[in-house]
Formats: structure tokens, C-alpha cells, sequence
């Protein structure tokens, strides 16, 4: 269940974070940043639902987010969504660790969908999303 | 990067301890060879899948479009062999049987004709990457939680190195 809750405050604060991202992009970036915003609020949902189900209260999202830095340009309204992503990533490799099957498969799932959309707005590809330094030998 | 030397000691031991209970009760002992842990197995099949993407990797890098491409696949490339890297760095074999099962060299690629373009190199790689990440995660619900997070890890990694050879092949 405390991994079910970091993925959803991590939802949250993509969903956050993409609205912002958004605004300070324009063409088939903009269109990008919309439909990953569109995808995060639906992960989102389904997370709540998930804890519902397993009758938990969901975590709210916060009122506003603390952003890594200013975003007034498109390179840090990129750098933001990377940013989301990663930590988004993160969560998801948190419910890989669960030893529930259907969690464990959701979290690949999403850590994978993550993934994509982060070698998007990087422009390339790391050999170990979602995972840090120390998890790593 | 650092060892694990717990867990290091622990695989080896799980894997070693069969072999000397046999050793125990002589030659007729042997007879049923024991049966490695099933993330053993799951391990196994993850580093024979990296090895053979390296080496269709390594194949492209030796053949006729290397030039134009080399761009785009080195990076790839270069994942692959840290993939390799970890998941070899959670397999412990005892000692006598390292030989038999992990051979210094990759196999030979299976015999698949020469890419007749860069299109096509391309788009056989993207293909290679699709089935080994959808393999990496056939095992997963079976092993531990730290080896799972590195097989969809490896596994999502793969998922982009497919969307980006997608991207270089123009066909999006």
C-alpha cells in the first residue's frame, strides 16, 4: 500500500508538473506534453481506484508542487517533464519490488510507459530507468 | 556500482549446495542434476537475451551500413553491454561449472541474411528489441524483488532503444 501511495503522489505531481511544462510549449511539443498530462491523470485514477478497492484512501495531491527550477522556456519546460518522469520511474519500480503479481505487473507496465515518454523529451534512451546508482552493482 | 557481497555469498551457496551433497554419496548420486532456483533460470535467459543482442548489434556494426548508423546504434550498444554487466553481476556459478555455462564469447548470431539497407538493419534490431523486452518480463512475478526491478528496468530500457530505432528509421 506505501508503494500504491508514492506512485499516486508522484501522479499527482506529474499531473502538476505537465500542466505547467505545457504551457511554456508550443507545436508537436505542446501536443506531446498534452497527451502525457492525459496519460498521468488516467494512471492517476486508476491508482486511486486501486487503493479504493483495497479500502484505502487515496492521497490528495498537494495545492501546488515545488518545481526543480523556474520553467519560462521550452528547454526547462523539457527538462521539467525528464524530471517528472524520473521520479515518476521511480515510484513504478517501487511496485516492481511488491511481491504481489498484478502490482508487480503494473508497476513494469508504467515504469515502461514512463520510460518512452522520457526517452521523448530526453531525445534518448538511459540503460536503467526508474532505478538509482545504489539499486545498481 | 558497488558489491553486494551478501547476496553474492548467498546465490553461491544456494547453487553450490547441491553439488557437494551430492559429492557426499558418490558417482550414482549425480545421476539427477540438480535443479538450479528458478531465478537462476529467469537470469540465465536474461543474459543469453543480452548476449545475443549484442552481437546483432556488433553484426550491423561489422556489415556494409555501418557508417550512416553508428550514430544511433553505439548508444545502444553501449546500454546493452551495461545491461549485460549487472544481470551477470547477480549470477554467482560454482566454481567448475563457470566454464560449461557462461562462455567467454557470445554465440555466433544466428544466421540471418545481410540487411539489403540501413531501413532494414534498423528495423530487424527494432524487432530484436521488442521480443527481448517482452522476455524479460515472462519471468518476473518468479523471482525476487531486487532482480525484478532490474529485469523491467532492462526491459523498459530496451522498450525506448525499440522506439528510437523506429525514429531513425523515419518510419513514424
Amino acid at each position: 500500500v506505501a508503494a500504491l501511495q508514492a506512485a499516486l503522489a508522484a501522479e499527482h505531481a506529474a499531473v502538476y508538473g505537465y500542466g505547467v511544462a505545457g504551457a511554456h510549449l508550443h507545436g508537436r511539443r505542446r501536443a506531446a506534453a498534452t497527451a502525457d498530462w492525459v496519460a498521468h491523470q488516467q494512471a492517476r485514477d486508476e491508482l486511486s481506484a486501486l487503493l479504493r478497492s483495497r479500502a484505502v484512501q487515496p492521497v490528495p495531491a498537494a495545492v501546488a508542487y515545488q518545481l526543480p527550477e523556474p520553467v519560462r522556456s521550452t528547454r526547462t519546460a523539457v527538462a521539467l517533464a525528464v524530471h517528472l518522469e524520473d521520479h515518476v520511474a521511480a515510484a513504478y519500480a517501487g511496485l516492481v519490488a511488491v511481491r504481489d503479481a498484478a502490482v508487480r505487473a503494473l508497476g513494469a507496465g508504467q515504469l515502461r510507459a514512463s520510460a518512452l515518454r522520457a526517452a521523448y523529451w530526453r531525445g534518448g534512451s538511459v540503460a536503467f530507468p526508474g532505478l538509482q546508482e545504489a539499486q545498481l552493482r | 556500482l558497488r558489491a553486494d557481497p551478501s547476496r553474492r555469498a548467498l546465490l553461491a551457496a544456494a547453487a553450490a549446495v547441491p553439488l557437494a551433497a551430492a559429492g557426499c554419496r558418490g558417482v550414482g548420486a549425480l545421476a539427477p542434476p540438480p535443479r538450479p532456483a528458478p531465478d537462476v533460470a529467469v537470469l540465465k535467459a536474461a543474459i543469453a537475451g543480452e548476449r545475443q543482442l549484442i552481437a546483432r548489434y556488433l553484426d550491423v556494426a561489422a556489415g556494409q551500413h555501418a557508417a550512416g548508423l553508428a550514430d544511433v546504434l553505439d548508444p545502444l550498444l553501449a546500454e546493452h553491454r551495461q545491461h549485460l554487466a549487472q544481470l551477470r553481476g547477480r549470477l554467482i556459478v560454482p566454481r567448475g561449472a563457470a566454464s560449461a555455462s557462461s562462455p567467454a564469447h557470445p554465440p555466433a548470431p544466428s544466421a540471418t541474411a545481410s540487411p539489403a539497407s540501413p531501413a532494414a538493419a534498423l528495423a530487424a534490431l527494432r524487432r530484436a528489441e521488442q521480443q527481448a523486452s517482452a522476455a524479460l518480463l515472462t519471468g518476473l512475478s518468479t523471482v525476487p524483488p531486487s532482480l525484478a526491478q532490474l529485469l523491467a528496468s532492462i526491459s523498459a530500457s530496451e522498450a525506448t532503444h525499440s522506439a528510437i530505432l523506429r525514429t531513425a528509421g523515419g518510419s513514424r
